[in-house]
Protein backbone atom coordinates (compact mmCIF):
# COMPACT_ATOMS: atom_id res chain seq x y z
CA UNK A 1 0.00 0.00 0.00
CA UNK A 2 1.26 3.74 -1.07
CA UNK A 3 2.00 6.12 1.98
CA UNK A 4 1.80 8.72 -0.49
CA UNK A 5 -0.33 9.32 -3.51
CA UNK A 6 0.17 12.40 -5.29
CA UNK A 7 -2.10 12.77 -8.65
CA UNK A 8 -2.27 15.59 -11.02
CA UNK A 9 0.12 17.55 -8.75
CA UNK A 10 0.27 21.71 -9.46
CA UNK A 11 2.91 24.01 -7.64
CA UNK A 12 2.94 27.64 -8.90
CA UNK A 13 5.60 29.97 -7.44
CA UNK A 14 4.47 33.47 -8.61
CA UNK A 15 4.68 32.71 -12.73
CA UNK A 16 6.73 30.40 -12.49
CA UNK A 17 4.92 26.88 -12.62
CA UNK A 18 7.68 24.26 -10.28
CA UNK A 19 5.63 21.46 -11.12
CA UNK A 20 2.86 20.19 -13.34
CA UNK A 21 0.71 16.75 -13.26
CA UNK A 22 3.11 15.14 -11.20
CA UNK A 23 1.31 11.74 -10.15
CA UNK A 24 3.59 9.44 -7.56
CA UNK A 25 2.85 6.80 -5.55
CA UNK A 26 5.17 5.70 -3.09
CA UNK A 27 5.08 3.12 -0.51
CA UNK A 28 7.30 1.39 2.14
CA UNK A 29 10.79 2.20 1.60
CA UNK A 30 13.43 4.47 0.32
CA UNK A 31 12.90 6.71 -2.61
CA UNK A 32 15.62 8.99 -4.06
CA UNK A 33 14.46 11.70 -5.65
CA UNK A 34 17.10 12.97 -8.22
CA UNK A 35 17.15 16.29 -10.73
CA UNK A 36 19.06 19.32 -11.54
CA UNK A 37 18.40 22.60 -9.79
CA UNK A 38 15.38 23.93 -10.07
CA UNK A 39 13.92 20.75 -11.26
CA UNK A 40 11.20 20.74 -8.22
CA UNK A 41 12.89 18.13 -5.81
CA UNK A 42 12.29 20.62 -2.76
CA UNK A 43 8.49 22.29 -3.96
CA UNK A 44 7.73 18.61 -4.15
CA UNK A 45 9.09 17.75 -0.53
CA UNK A 46 7.85 20.89 0.63
CA UNK A 47 4.11 19.81 -0.23
CA UNK A 48 4.55 16.17 0.83
CA UNK A 49 5.22 17.62 4.03
CA UNK A 50 2.09 20.33 4.29
CA UNK A 51 4.44 23.51 4.48
CA UNK A 52 3.79 24.68 0.93
CA UNK A 53 0.14 24.23 -0.76
CA UNK A 54 -0.55 22.82 -3.74
CA UNK A 55 -2.48 24.93 -6.51
CA UNK A 56 -3.79 22.08 -8.33
CA UNK A 57 -4.07 18.23 -7.67
CA UNK A 58 -4.73 15.97 -4.73
CA UNK A 59 -2.22 14.65 -2.25
CA UNK A 60 -2.82 11.79 -0.13
CA UNK A 61 -0.32 10.89 2.79
CA UNK A 62 -1.36 8.06 5.38
CA UNK A 63 -4.39 7.67 3.73
CA UNK A 64 -5.59 11.17 4.53
CA UNK A 65 -5.80 14.19 2.33
CA UNK A 66 -3.80 17.30 3.00
CA UNK A 67 -6.11 19.94 1.89
CA UNK A 68 -8.30 18.55 5.17
CA UNK A 69 -7.23 20.05 8.34
CA UNK A 70 -8.13 17.00 10.18
CA UNK A 71 -6.25 15.09 7.76
CA UNK A 72 -3.37 17.60 7.65
CA UNK A 73 -3.17 17.37 11.56
CA UNK A 74 -3.04 13.30 11.14
CA UNK A 75 -0.57 13.40 8.82
CA UNK A 76 1.96 15.79 10.58
CA UNK A 77 1.70 13.22 13.31
CA UNK A 78 3.22 10.69 11.41
CA UNK A 79 5.51 12.54 9.61
CA UNK A 80 9.20 13.72 9.66
CA UNK A 81 11.29 16.64 7.67
CA UNK A 82 14.44 17.52 7.11
CA UNK A 83 14.51 21.00 5.20
CA UNK A 84 17.42 22.10 3.10
CA UNK A 85 17.89 24.62 6.37
CA UNK A 86 15.94 23.94 9.50
CA UNK A 87 17.22 26.89 11.30
CA UNK A 88 17.67 26.34 15.03
CA UNK A 89 17.57 28.21 18.47
CA UNK A 90 21.30 29.11 19.27
CA UNK A 91 20.40 28.80 23.38
CA UNK A 92 19.01 25.41 22.86
CA UNK A 93 21.28 21.96 23.33
CA UNK A 94 20.54 19.33 20.88
CA UNK A 95 18.41 16.98 23.34
CA UNK A 96 16.37 20.73 24.02
CA UNK A 97 15.88 20.94 20.20
CA UNK A 98 14.79 17.54 19.26
CA UNK A 99 12.54 17.35 22.05
CA UNK A 100 11.13 20.92 21.30
CA UNK A 101 10.08 19.29 17.97
CA UNK A 102 8.78 16.29 19.66
CA UNK A 103 6.63 18.60 21.60
CA UNK A 104 5.39 20.04 17.84
CA UNK A 105 4.35 16.99 17.06
CA UNK A 106 2.44 16.32 19.96
CA UNK A 107 4.28 13.24 21.10
CA UNK A 108 2.91 12.31 24.55
CA UNK A 109 5.02 13.87 27.22
CA UNK A 110 6.17 10.97 28.94
CA UNK A 111 7.25 9.30 25.78
CA UNK A 112 9.32 12.31 24.96
CA UNK A 113 12.55 11.50 27.01
CA UNK A 114 13.41 8.23 25.61
CA UNK A 115 12.70 9.11 22.02
CA UNK A 116 14.69 11.80 22.10
CA UNK A 117 17.65 9.91 23.27
CA UNK A 118 17.17 7.26 21.07
CA UNK A 119 16.85 9.53 17.97
CA UNK A 120 20.24 11.43 19.03
CA UNK A 121 21.84 8.09 19.56
CA UNK A 122 20.72 7.26 15.79
CA UNK A 123 22.69 9.60 14.07
CA UNK A 124 25.22 9.22 16.55
CA UNK A 125 25.75 12.15 18.63
CA UNK A 126 24.80 10.58 22.04
CA UNK A 127 28.04 11.57 23.47
CA UNK A 128 26.19 14.99 22.68
CA UNK A 129 23.43 15.47 23.62
CA UNK A 130 23.56 17.99 26.23
CA UNK A 131 25.97 20.14 23.77
CA UNK A 132 24.45 23.64 22.86
CA UNK A 133 23.85 23.42 19.00
CA UNK A 134 25.71 26.11 18.51
CA UNK A 135 28.72 24.79 19.11
CA UNK A 136 28.52 21.84 16.74
CA UNK A 137 30.22 21.34 13.21
CA UNK A 138 27.96 21.61 10.16
CA UNK A 139 27.76 18.10 9.96
CA UNK A 140 27.03 17.70 13.13
CA UNK A 141 24.02 20.30 12.82
CA UNK A 142 23.27 18.15 9.82
CA UNK A 143 22.75 15.18 11.72
CA UNK A 144 20.19 16.66 14.66
CA UNK A 145 18.40 17.99 11.89
CA UNK A 146 18.17 13.97 10.80
CA UNK A 147 17.64 13.32 14.75
CA UNK A 148 14.43 15.80 14.34
CA UNK A 149 13.27 14.56 11.84
CA UNK A 150 12.99 10.86 13.22
CA UNK A 151 11.68 11.26 16.89
CA UNK A 152 8.44 10.32 16.17
CA UNK A 153 8.98 7.29 14.52
CA UNK A 154 7.58 8.77 11.40
CA UNK A 155 5.57 6.70 8.88
CA UNK A 156 6.63 8.96 6.48
CA UNK A 157 9.99 10.19 6.54
CA UNK A 158 10.85 13.25 4.31
CA UNK A 159 14.67 14.27 4.09
CA UNK A 160 16.26 17.48 1.75
CA UNK A 161 19.57 16.88 1.24
CA UNK A 162 20.56 14.95 4.19
CA UNK A 163 23.78 14.21 3.22
CA UNK A 164 25.02 17.96 2.70
CA UNK A 165 27.79 18.38 5.13
CA UNK A 166 28.08 15.54 6.07
CA UNK A 167 31.84 13.74 5.70
CA UNK A 168 32.29 10.34 3.84
CA UNK A 169 32.30 8.23 6.66
CA UNK A 170 29.03 9.99 8.23
CA UNK A 171 27.29 9.62 4.64
CA UNK A 172 27.77 6.00 5.12
CA UNK A 173 26.41 5.37 8.38
CA UNK A 174 23.54 8.03 7.19
CA UNK A 175 23.11 5.50 4.27
CA UNK A 176 22.34 2.74 6.60
CA UNK A 177 20.77 4.55 8.85
CA UNK A 178 18.30 5.23 5.89
CA UNK A 179 18.24 1.88 4.84
CA UNK A 180 17.04 0.94 8.80
CA UNK A 181 14.21 3.79 7.96
CA UNK A 182 13.29 2.16 4.89
CA UNK A 183 12.18 -1.42 6.39
CA UNK A 184 9.48 0.13 8.27
CA UNK A 185 8.13 3.36 6.64
CA UNK A 186 8.57 5.68 3.14
CA UNK A 187 11.65 7.63 3.20
CA UNK A 188 12.03 10.28 0.29
CA UNK A 189 15.28 11.52 0.11
CA UNK A 190 15.99 14.67 -1.82
CA UNK A 191 19.66 14.57 -3.46
CA UNK A 192 22.31 15.58 -5.99
CA UNK A 193 24.51 12.65 -4.53
CA UNK A 194 23.37 10.00 -7.32
CA UNK A 195 26.06 7.53 -5.24
CA UNK A 196 23.38 7.79 -2.01
CA UNK A 197 20.87 6.96 -4.26
CA UNK A 198 22.56 4.03 -5.54
CA UNK A 199 23.91 2.69 -2.12
CA UNK A 200 20.42 3.09 0.07
CA UNK A 201 17.50 3.95 -2.25
CA UNK A 202 14.93 0.94 -3.11
CA UNK A 203 13.25 3.51 -6.09
CA UNK A 204 14.56 6.47 -8.09
CA UNK A 205 12.64 9.40 -9.27
CA UNK A 206 13.84 11.98 -11.61
CA UNK A 207 12.47 15.27 -11.87
CA UNK A 208 13.05 17.85 -14.11
CA UNK A 209 11.42 20.72 -15.19
CA UNK A 210 9.03 20.50 -12.75
CA UNK A 211 7.94 16.85 -14.31
CA UNK A 212 8.96 13.38 -13.70
CA UNK A 213 11.33 12.75 -16.57
CA UNK A 214 12.17 8.85 -14.76
CA UNK A 215 11.06 5.75 -12.71
CA UNK A 216 12.90 2.92 -11.64
CA UNK A 217 14.93 1.24 -9.51
CA UNK A 218 18.88 2.04 -8.96
CA UNK A 219 19.56 -1.11 -10.75
CA UNK A 220 17.34 0.10 -13.73
CA UNK A 221 18.82 3.45 -13.84
CA UNK A 222 22.38 1.81 -13.41
CA UNK A 223 21.49 -0.73 -16.25
CA UNK A 224 20.20 2.45 -18.46
CA UNK A 225 24.12 4.52 -18.40
CA UNK A 226 25.52 1.08 -18.73
CA UNK A 227 23.80 0.78 -21.92
CA UNK A 228 24.65 4.55 -22.57
CA UNK A 229 28.22 6.52 -23.96
CA UNK A 230 27.31 9.98 -22.22
CA UNK A 231 29.25 11.82 -19.74
CA UNK A 232 29.49 10.34 -16.38
CA UNK A 233 32.40 8.90 -14.17
CA UNK A 234 29.76 5.67 -12.67
CA UNK A 235 27.03 3.83 -14.69
CA UNK A 236 24.34 5.60 -12.61
CA UNK A 237 25.40 9.00 -13.19
CA UNK A 238 25.37 8.05 -17.21
CA UNK A 239 21.97 6.70 -16.35
CA UNK A 240 21.36 9.66 -14.97
CA UNK A 241 22.41 11.67 -17.50
CA UNK A 242 20.95 9.04 -20.37
CA UNK A 243 17.51 9.85 -18.80
CA UNK A 244 17.31 13.21 -18.20
CA UNK A 245 18.40 13.62 -22.34
CA UNK A 246 15.53 10.91 -23.25
CA UNK A 247 12.86 13.10 -21.34
CA UNK A 248 14.74 16.31 -22.74
CA UNK A 249 14.39 14.85 -26.30
CA UNK A 250 11.58 15.40 -28.25
CA UNK A 251 9.29 12.14 -28.11
CA UNK A 252 9.74 9.33 -30.43
CA UNK A 253 13.70 9.43 -30.59
CA UNK A 254 14.53 8.01 -27.42
CA UNK A 255 12.55 6.03 -25.21
CA UNK A 256 14.17 5.65 -21.82
CA UNK A 257 11.91 4.06 -19.43
CA UNK B 1 11.72 20.27 30.41
CA UNK B 2 7.76 20.42 29.08
CA UNK B 3 7.58 21.32 25.66
CA UNK B 4 5.84 25.06 26.36
CA UNK B 5 8.62 25.61 28.42
CA UNK B 6 10.98 25.17 25.49
CA UNK B 7 8.48 27.14 23.44
CA UNK B 8 8.89 30.25 25.74
CA UNK B 9 12.75 30.13 25.55
CA UNK B 10 12.67 29.85 21.64
CA UNK B 11 10.58 32.95 21.80
CA UNK B 12 13.27 34.33 24.00
CA UNK B 13 10.44 34.86 26.49
CA UNK B 14 12.81 35.09 29.42
CA UNK B 15 14.19 38.12 28.41
CA UNK B 16 11.71 39.37 27.38
CA UNK B 17 9.95 39.53 30.35
CA UNK B 18 12.94 40.73 31.80
CA UNK B 19 13.41 44.01 29.33
CA UNK B 20 9.87 45.05 29.89
CA UNK B 21 10.54 44.69 33.69
CA UNK B 22 13.33 46.59 33.42
CA UNK B 23 11.52 49.25 30.89
CA UNK B 24 9.13 49.64 33.24
CA UNK B 25 11.89 50.30 35.95
CA UNK B 26 13.50 52.74 33.70
CA UNK B 27 10.03 54.64 33.04
CA UNK B 28 9.48 54.70 36.46
CA UNK B 29 12.66 56.27 37.41
CA UNK B 30 12.68 58.72 34.49
CA UNK B 31 9.41 60.14 35.98
CA UNK B 32 11.25 61.03 39.31
CA UNK B 33 13.57 62.52 37.09
CA UNK B 34 11.50 64.92 35.57
CA UNK B 35 9.29 65.75 38.40
CA UNK B 36 6.43 64.42 36.57
CA UNK B 37 4.11 65.43 39.76
CA UNK B 38 4.49 69.06 39.28
CA UNK B 39 3.09 69.19 35.78
CA UNK B 40 1.38 66.15 33.86
CA UNK B 41 2.93 67.70 30.64
CA UNK B 42 5.94 66.36 31.67
CA UNK B 43 4.86 62.84 31.34
CA UNK B 44 4.69 63.39 27.95
CA UNK B 45 8.09 61.31 26.69
CA UNK B 46 7.52 58.85 29.15
CA UNK B 47 3.90 57.69 27.74
CA UNK B 48 4.98 58.31 23.92
CA UNK B 49 8.60 56.41 24.47
CA UNK B 50 8.26 53.82 26.97
CA UNK B 51 5.57 51.98 25.35
CA UNK B 52 7.50 51.99 21.98
CA UNK B 53 10.38 50.26 23.71
CA UNK B 54 8.22 47.76 25.37
CA UNK B 55 6.86 47.32 21.86
CA UNK B 56 9.87 46.69 20.25
CA UNK B 57 11.00 44.15 23.35
CA UNK B 58 7.89 42.47 22.17
CA UNK B 59 8.73 42.62 18.60
CA UNK B 60 12.06 40.78 19.33
CA UNK B 61 9.27 37.85 20.77
CA UNK B 62 7.89 37.12 17.49
CA UNK B 63 11.17 35.82 15.80
CA UNK B 64 11.20 32.17 14.93
CA UNK B 65 14.17 30.08 13.67
CA UNK B 66 12.80 27.16 12.80
CA UNK B 67 9.84 28.62 10.79
CA UNK B 68 9.88 25.52 8.48
CA UNK B 69 9.62 23.36 11.13
CA UNK B 70 7.23 24.95 13.15
CA UNK B 71 4.97 24.85 10.34
CA UNK B 72 4.62 21.14 10.72
CA UNK B 73 2.98 21.30 13.52
CA UNK B 74 0.11 19.15 14.45
CA UNK B 75 -1.55 21.99 16.06
CA UNK B 76 -2.64 25.24 14.01
CA UNK B 77 -0.54 28.17 15.38
CA UNK B 78 -3.43 31.21 15.64
CA UNK B 79 -4.10 30.54 19.19
CA UNK B 80 -0.34 29.97 20.40
CA UNK B 81 0.62 33.51 18.64
CA UNK B 82 -2.82 35.10 19.26
CA UNK B 83 -1.71 34.37 23.68
CA UNK B 84 1.77 35.51 23.26
CA UNK B 85 1.27 38.76 21.91
CA UNK B 86 -2.09 39.30 23.88
CA UNK B 87 -0.09 38.50 27.22
CA UNK B 88 2.98 40.56 26.76
CA UNK B 89 0.97 43.05 25.65
CA UNK B 90 -1.50 42.86 28.66
CA UNK B 91 2.12 42.42 30.86
CA UNK B 92 3.60 46.43 29.56
CA UNK B 93 -0.12 47.34 29.92
CA UNK B 94 -0.23 46.60 33.51
CA UNK B 95 3.49 47.40 34.27
CA UNK B 96 4.42 50.90 32.72
CA UNK B 97 1.51 52.91 33.76
CA UNK B 98 2.75 52.46 37.29
CA UNK B 99 5.09 55.39 36.13
CA UNK B 100 2.44 57.95 35.73
CA UNK B 101 -0.01 57.41 38.11
CA UNK B 102 -2.67 59.53 38.91
CA UNK B 103 -4.23 62.52 36.43
CA UNK B 104 -6.43 60.11 33.83
CA UNK B 105 -7.97 62.92 31.98
CA UNK B 106 -4.35 64.10 30.23
CA UNK B 107 -1.08 61.94 30.49
CA UNK B 108 -1.97 59.58 32.72
CA UNK B 109 -1.98 55.27 33.20
CA UNK B 110 -5.16 55.32 30.33
CA UNK B 111 -2.65 57.08 28.33
CA UNK B 112 0.39 54.70 28.42
CA UNK B 113 -1.79 51.58 27.96
CA UNK B 114 -3.49 53.31 24.86
CA UNK B 115 -0.06 53.54 23.36
CA UNK B 116 1.34 49.91 24.23
CA UNK B 117 -1.52 48.69 22.38
CA UNK B 118 -0.95 50.64 19.46
CA UNK B 119 2.77 50.93 19.37
CA UNK B 120 2.57 46.93 19.86
CA UNK B 121 -0.29 46.49 16.94
CA UNK B 122 2.22 48.65 14.45
CA UNK B 123 5.05 46.05 15.23
CA UNK B 124 3.13 42.87 15.42
CA UNK B 125 1.76 44.05 11.65
CA UNK B 126 5.73 45.25 10.90
CA UNK B 127 6.77 41.68 12.33
CA UNK B 128 4.16 40.00 9.53
CA UNK B 129 5.24 42.71 6.36
CA UNK B 130 8.98 43.22 7.08
CA UNK B 131 10.17 40.48 9.47
CA UNK B 132 10.93 40.44 13.51
CA UNK B 133 14.03 41.52 13.35
CA UNK B 134 12.76 45.26 11.71
CA UNK B 135 9.66 45.45 13.32
CA UNK B 136 10.43 47.90 15.54
CA UNK B 137 11.48 50.16 12.86
CA UNK B 138 8.54 51.45 11.37
CA UNK B 139 6.35 52.56 14.74
CA UNK B 140 9.64 54.00 16.18
CA UNK B 141 9.88 56.06 12.94
CA UNK B 142 5.98 56.99 13.43
CA UNK B 143 5.95 57.87 17.10
CA UNK B 144 9.24 59.58 16.69
CA UNK B 145 7.69 61.51 13.81
CA UNK B 146 4.26 62.24 15.62
CA UNK B 147 6.39 63.30 18.87
CA UNK B 148 8.56 65.77 16.90
CA UNK B 149 6.18 67.38 14.50
CA UNK B 150 2.99 67.23 15.90
CA UNK B 151 2.80 70.12 18.77
CA UNK B 152 0.59 72.37 16.57
CA UNK B 153 -1.47 69.87 14.91
CA UNK B 154 -4.71 70.50 15.71
CA UNK B 155 -8.21 69.42 14.66
CA UNK B 156 -10.45 66.43 14.78
CA UNK B 157 -8.13 64.50 12.46
CA UNK B 158 -5.08 65.39 14.48
CA UNK B 159 -6.49 63.25 17.23
CA UNK B 160 -6.16 60.46 15.28
CA UNK B 161 -3.11 60.39 13.51
CA UNK B 162 -1.06 61.86 16.13
CA UNK B 163 -3.09 59.12 18.63
CA UNK B 164 0.91 58.73 20.32
CA UNK B 165 0.37 62.31 22.02
CA UNK B 166 -3.14 62.65 22.64
CA UNK B 167 -4.26 63.23 25.80
CA UNK B 168 -5.68 59.82 27.56
CA UNK B 169 -9.46 60.97 27.56
CA UNK B 170 -9.61 61.74 23.50
CA UNK B 171 -12.04 59.19 21.69
CA UNK B 172 -10.31 59.40 18.04
CA UNK B 173 -6.96 58.39 19.94
CA UNK B 174 -8.04 55.45 21.17
CA UNK B 175 -9.66 54.44 18.26
CA UNK B 176 -6.78 54.90 16.38
CA UNK B 177 -4.70 52.79 18.96
CA UNK B 178 -7.54 49.67 19.19
CA UNK B 179 -7.74 49.59 15.67
CA UNK B 180 -4.03 49.55 15.19
CA UNK B 181 -3.98 46.55 17.82
CA UNK B 182 -6.87 44.69 16.47
CA UNK B 183 -5.32 44.60 12.70
CA UNK B 184 -1.73 43.97 13.85
CA UNK B 185 -2.69 41.24 16.29
CA UNK B 186 -5.16 39.15 13.98
CA UNK B 187 -2.35 39.30 10.77
CA UNK B 188 0.67 37.94 13.25
CA UNK B 189 -2.00 35.61 14.64
CA UNK B 190 -2.68 34.09 10.85
CA UNK B 191 0.55 34.75 9.35
CA UNK B 192 3.29 34.84 11.84
CA UNK B 193 6.30 36.46 11.33
CA UNK B 194 7.78 36.64 7.50
CA UNK B 195 10.37 34.43 6.90
CA UNK B 196 13.53 35.89 7.55
CA UNK B 197 17.56 34.58 6.03
CA UNK B 198 17.86 31.81 4.48
CA UNK B 199 14.49 29.32 4.34
CA UNK B 200 14.60 27.63 7.78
Amino acid sequence: MSSIRVTGLRVRHRKTLALDSVDLALGTGVHGLLGPNGAGKTSLIRVLATVAQPSGGRVEIVGQDSTDQRGRAEIRRRLGYLPQEFGYYPGFTVREFVAYVAWLKELPGARVPAAVERAVARVGLADRIDAKIKTLSGGMVRRVGIAQAIVNDPSVLLLDEPTAGLDPEQRVEFRELLRELGASATVVVSTHLVEDVAAACTEVTLLDRGRIAYRGTPEALTALGAASHGPGDHPIERGYTAALRAHRAPRGTEAAR
Amino acid sequence: MTGLLLYARSRALPAALAALAGTAAFALWAAGRLDTYVDPDRRVPIVALAPLLAAAVIGTTLYTASDELDRTAVRPWWPRRLLQLAALTALAAALLPLAVLGHPEVFGPATVIRNVLGCTGLTAAAAVLLGARLSWLPVFGYVTAVYLGSSGARGRAATVWAWPMQPGAQPGAWAAALVAFSVGAALYAVRGARVEGPRG
